[in-house]
């Protein structure tokens, strides 16, 4: 009987070892590519490698709003990722769509997690309603790039940058180089991004939507079209109109490749770029220096938004593989991974210790560019303008800001008009995106 | 003027245009060749410059080293080359049964067929077309990036043109020695068509070789990916690549179909020309 | 097998293919348009005609249909004339000619994405070759890109480019099948060459022009997006985009799939009547021997 009864348990223990020990595949969908999909990539090698229990497959799943498409598709198929990295502005559909987890479930029951770790900035722009549903991942904000050696031709200061925009347009105007009515080298450039009229919002504590910027309940109208929101409309146009700031057009590339053939001083980008900027620096043989953005001098100082995305858990009704999953973000989270990340690719740690812990190593001695870009960050208000908006047809919104500064740009309409005109696709879009979930 | 220097005028003057053309039309190409032989640093110098300083061959190498690049180039040649035999194969079998017979409902079916050509398949489809992929257990293997491509309105409709062009006696004739329907088609109309299979074949190729939405959908995994998707994963989504390294990459990509133009050149223009569409 | 059977066996993996392929998703999307339908698809509300009617009041959208006509009728004039012209110097028998044929086949080679990518570098305001060479040779500062109409002359200039190889195949065939002693008999008659280009050559080519142009038809409505996407996501203003950029915005950047559904059905009617007043009326004018 003894006999037996040890056989049996030994079993059962020899059949459990089994199912514990198993391994959990976790799909992890991210839209990393370049140099940061191979630091992912890296990152997940290391995970698995300490975590035998667990398996995350990487996989590439295209543009930010290709990953989302693809997740979409997945999602109506039946078939989707476990973990997934969504873009800021897909936060709304993320959060309406019927199927994550937030993940301050896991928070709430998980003991072993400050929450207080991640970075302020960075937790208010995923918390809604007191609620974080996802997982802060690649984080970024603007900031202003420029030629340190083109400043010193021009007699200006290069450790001297300028702080408002009334300083900044009287720079750029001293960079731009004119001969023969031809402009040689403009004084800023920049790609035309609706992202930036959001950071530019922000500098100046000016919200894009009502309730709080969609924070306290489910925005229902577009607020832009105000007094702060003209004013970044004129400031870009009068220095287009003068000549002393270029369009590089939509997307990030035509931008950067005037500026980094010297041909202009200035670039407004974002802090990601960082480190494949010094290296473009090295290689075009001038001096790099990164300024924070610049903001009105008379208006209070708001600060600037987080963008970049995050990584949201997938609902898959199997607690393990959620547990599992949980794992994994919580241990991409953590400070070794964090430097790791943010020495490798240029997003700033979203967990406060890996930044203390880079500046103790002297990382940002050595790399004073990368101080300027967390130094903004740390800098900003926590207030509903700075944490961003949130609102479900935002890839729409930026699109129509876009276009309504390229029409001003373009003469087709006046800077007020433009504007009015962008509010008023937003808020048509916005109440019919609303009237799905009423 | 003598007749034989105007003809050697002649000669040169098409020469001359010849090159022009080339370089108008081999231009974007010319500087992707030339930035992909770059260094980082000289990318962005200004002015530009045509040509690179000193030959830079590591873009060429990094490509392989950064993205599994020889899996995807393999995985691109099976799809394509599946979706390619698939596709001409099932134009022989269509354009054939319009051609050669006539039957009840050919015109209803025909247009059928000819209306896929209006529809914006590429973006139409893919959400619809993902349900299916799941439904048969397809999603992430290589019959969901060959078997919904395996028929087209344009590969029928050419070789429909060509056959039309050959002349009915050959058939009866075949069918007075007692040859059946089929036993024509492999023994004779194929043969003699081999051109304007070619012809088609290629451009069934480009097609397949190209394609980037659906394979990015449906493909959940590193080893199933294509060409395409790797180009893109060169990329960064935001500003500043490594332009060397990308263009190197688009090099990789298009040699393949370059290749094969190549090769095939004459074949083509031999098959064309000899399908309906010239009188 | 009876005769009579052979050509629907023939004709069952095709049928069978694009059945499942293309019209049941296509029927779906006919469902999909009569709804408004929430990105993960979690809402759908049956709304009937309401998407077909926003679309057809939207001043944007009538505007996008005047930039697809352009857009489209420019492309196909210019790139068949311009591929012809082409075609007639790649038809001399003269050295080396195949090698330079195959030079012009390769753009067509090349997917919309990276014709896109590549002519976005060489318009680069700055540091691009072509805006460069316009400031040496006619002290021009060019802004290809972010200016009206110029923009939609770059993405022009980008579609008749990637689509050149495929015309000049087609032209170079059916240059090839004119029988030299059509050109022999109207130089005894003393045609010059002009002469001879318009009565003979260009006639003899209808046909072939005739199937060029709806597969250029098909080619500039539904294969551009790629190349608009990168080279001016529409703009400046909404002045780039063409009903298939549209679309895809719709569908894959803003999430909205009932109102891209409705769109789709719009474009598949238009093409079906296009392709029906071709084939009615211009085909006729079309020379067959």
């Amino acid at each position: 009987m003894w006999r037996k009864l040890v056989v049996l348990s030994l079993a059962v223990v020899f059949l459990m070892s089994f199912a514990i020990a198993a391994p959990i595949t976790i799909h992890f969908w991210h839209a990393m590519n370049g140099p940061l999909g191979e630091m992912v990539q890296k990152l997940v090698t290391e995970f698995n490698k300490t975590h035998p229990n667990i398996i995350v497959k990487a996989d590439y799943a295209g543009s930010y709003s290709e990953t989302l498409s693809k997740t979409i598709a997945a999602v109506k198929g039946g078939n989707p990722p476990d973990i997934v990295q969504i873009y800021d502005i897909g936060t709304q559909m993320m959060k309406d769509s019927g199927v994550i987890v937030p993940i301050q479930k896991f928070i709430d029951e998980d003991k072993t997690f400050d929450v207080n770790t991640l970075v302020p900035q960075v937790r208010g722009y995923y918390t809604i309603g007191g609620k974080l549903y996802s997982m802060p991942f690649n984080s970024s904000n603007p900031v202003i790039y420029y030629n340190k050696t083109l400043f010193k031709k021009a007699g200006l200061d290069p450790n001297n940058p300028p702080t408002t925009w009334e300083e900044f347009e009287k720079v750029a105007r001293k960079l731009t180089i004119k001969k023969d009515g031809k402009t040689i080298q403009y004084g800023f450039t920049s790609g035309l991004i609706g992202w930036f009229f959001e950071q530019y919002m922000a500098v100046q504590n000016a919200l894009m939507f009502n309730n709080g910027n969609g924070r306290i309940k489910r925005a229902t109208k577009a607020v832009f079209d105000s007094p702060a929101g003209l004013r970044i409309f004129n400031f870009w146009n009068n220095m287009i109109q003068e000549g002393i700031m270029i369009n590089g057009g939509p997307g990030w590339d035509n931008a950067n490749a005037i500026f980094a053939s010297q041909k202009a001083a200035m670039l407004l980008d974002s802090t990601s770029d960082v480190g494949m900027m010094l290296q473009q620096a090295k290689e075009g043989h001038f001096e790099l220096g990164v300024m924070a953005l610049p903001h009105p001098a008379d208006v209070p100082y708001g600060g600037v938004i987080i963008g970049g995305a995050s990584l949201w858990m997938i609902n898959t009704h199997n607690p393990a593989k959620e547990q599992a999953a949980w794992t994994f973000l919580k241990w991409l989270e953590q400070t070794p991974q964090q430097v790791q990340w943010s020495e490798g690719t240029g997003y700033f740690p979203i967990n406060k210790n890996a930044i203390t812990k880079m500046m103790y190593q002297g990382f940002y001695a050595k790399y004073p560019q990368y101080l300027t870009t967390v130094f903004q960050l740390l800098m900003s208000n926590v207030t509903y303008a700075t944490r961003g908006g949130v609102c479900g047809v935002f890839p729409k919104v930026r699109a129509t800001i876009e276009e309504a500064l390229s029409k001003v740009f373009n003469h087709t309409m006046t800077p007020a008009q433009a504007l009015k005109w962008a509010q008023d696709q937003a808020n048509e879009a916005i109440e019919q995106y609303n009237s799905l979930y009423q | 003027m003598k007749k034989s220097t105007k003809k050697k005028l002649r000669v040169v003057i098409i020469e001359v245009l010849l090159v022009v053309i080339a370089l108008i039309v081999l231009l974007p190409i010319l500087l992707a060749l030339s930035m992909s032989l770059k260094s980082p640093g000289e990318v962005f110098s200004f002015p530009p410059t045509l040509l690179p300083h000193k030959l830079y061959f590591q873009n060429y190498i990094e490509v392989f080293k950064k993205v599994n690049m020889g899996r995807f180039l393999l995985n691109s040649l099976i799809i394509a080359s599946i979706i390619t035999v698939g596709k001409t194969i099932f134009g022989i079998f269509a354009g054939f049964a319009f051609a050669n017979f006539k039957f009840k409902g050919s015109n209803l079916l025909f247009a059928i067929l000819f209306m896929t050509l209006f529809m914006p398949a590429e973006l139409l489809l893919v959400v619809p077309l993902f349900n299916l992929m799941r439904i048969f257990h397809w999603v992430n293997t290589y019959w969901a990036l060959t078997v919904p491509f395996l028929a087209s309105a344009t590969s029928t409709f050419l070789m429909r043109q060509h056959f039309m062009t050959i002349p009915k006696d050959l058939e009866d004739a075949a069918r007075i020695d007692g040859a059946t329907s089929m036993k024509f088609l492999f023994h004779i109309l194929i043969p003699i068509s081999k051109s304007m299979i070619g012809a088609v074949a290629a451009i069934n190729f480009v097609y397949a070789w190209n394609l980037y939405l659906w394979p990015l959908v449906v493909t959940n995994s590193n080893d199933m990916k294509t060409v395409q998707i790797g180009l893109k994963m060169l990329m960064s989504n935001q500003s500043n690549n490594n332009w060397g390294i990308i263009m190197a990459g688009t090099l990789i990509a298009l040699a393949p179909t370059l290749l094969l133009f190549f090769f095939v050149q004459k074949l083509f223009v031999k098959g064309l020309a000899s399908s309906g569409l010239k009188e | 097998m009876s005769r009579k059977l052979v050509p629907y066996f023939l004709l069952i993996p095709t049928l069978l293919i694009i059945g499942l392929f293309i019209y049941y998703p296509a029927v779906l999307t006919l469902k999909n348009s009569l709804y408004r339908v929430s990105p993960f698809g979690n809402r759908v509300f049956f709304v009937g005609a309401k998407n077909f009617e926003a679309l057809l009041h939207s001043p944007s959208y009538q505007q996008e249909a005047w930039t697809t006509l352009i857009f489209v009728a420019v492309s196909i004039t210019l790139g068949l004339i311009i591929s012809l012209l082409f075609s007639l110097v790649l038809n001399e028998k003269v050295p080396g000619v195949g090698i330079f044929r195959t030079i012009v086949f390769s753009p067509y080679a090349v997917s919309p994405a990276i014709a896109g990518m590549l002519w976005s570098f060489l318009l680069n305001p700055v540091v691009g070759y072509v805006s460069y060479a316009f400031l040496k040779m006619f002290g021009v500062q060019s802004h290809w890109l972010t200016t009206y109409p110029s923009a939609l002359i770059a993405i022009i200039i980008a579609t008749i480019w990637q689509n050149l190889g495929f015309n000049i195949i087609f032209f170079l065939s059916g240059l090839q099948g004119i029988p030299d002693s059509y050109y022999e008999a109207a130089k005894i008659d003393g045609a010059g060459s002009v002469r001879r280009f318009f009565s003979i050559t260009l006639p003899l080519l209808s046909p072939i022009t005739f199937y060029l142009a709806i597969m250029d038809i098909i080619f500039t409505m539904f294969s551009s997006f790629g190349i608009i996407d990168i080279m001016t996501q529409g703009g400046p203003g909404n002045s780039t985009t063409t009903f298939i950029y549209r679309l895809y915005r719709d569908g894959f950047i803003y999430f909205n799939s009932g109102m891209a559904s409705a769109e789709s059905m719009i474009l598949i009617l238009i093409m079906g009547v296009v392709t029906f007043i071709y084939f009615k009326f211009v085909q006729r004018v079309v020379h067959y021997r």
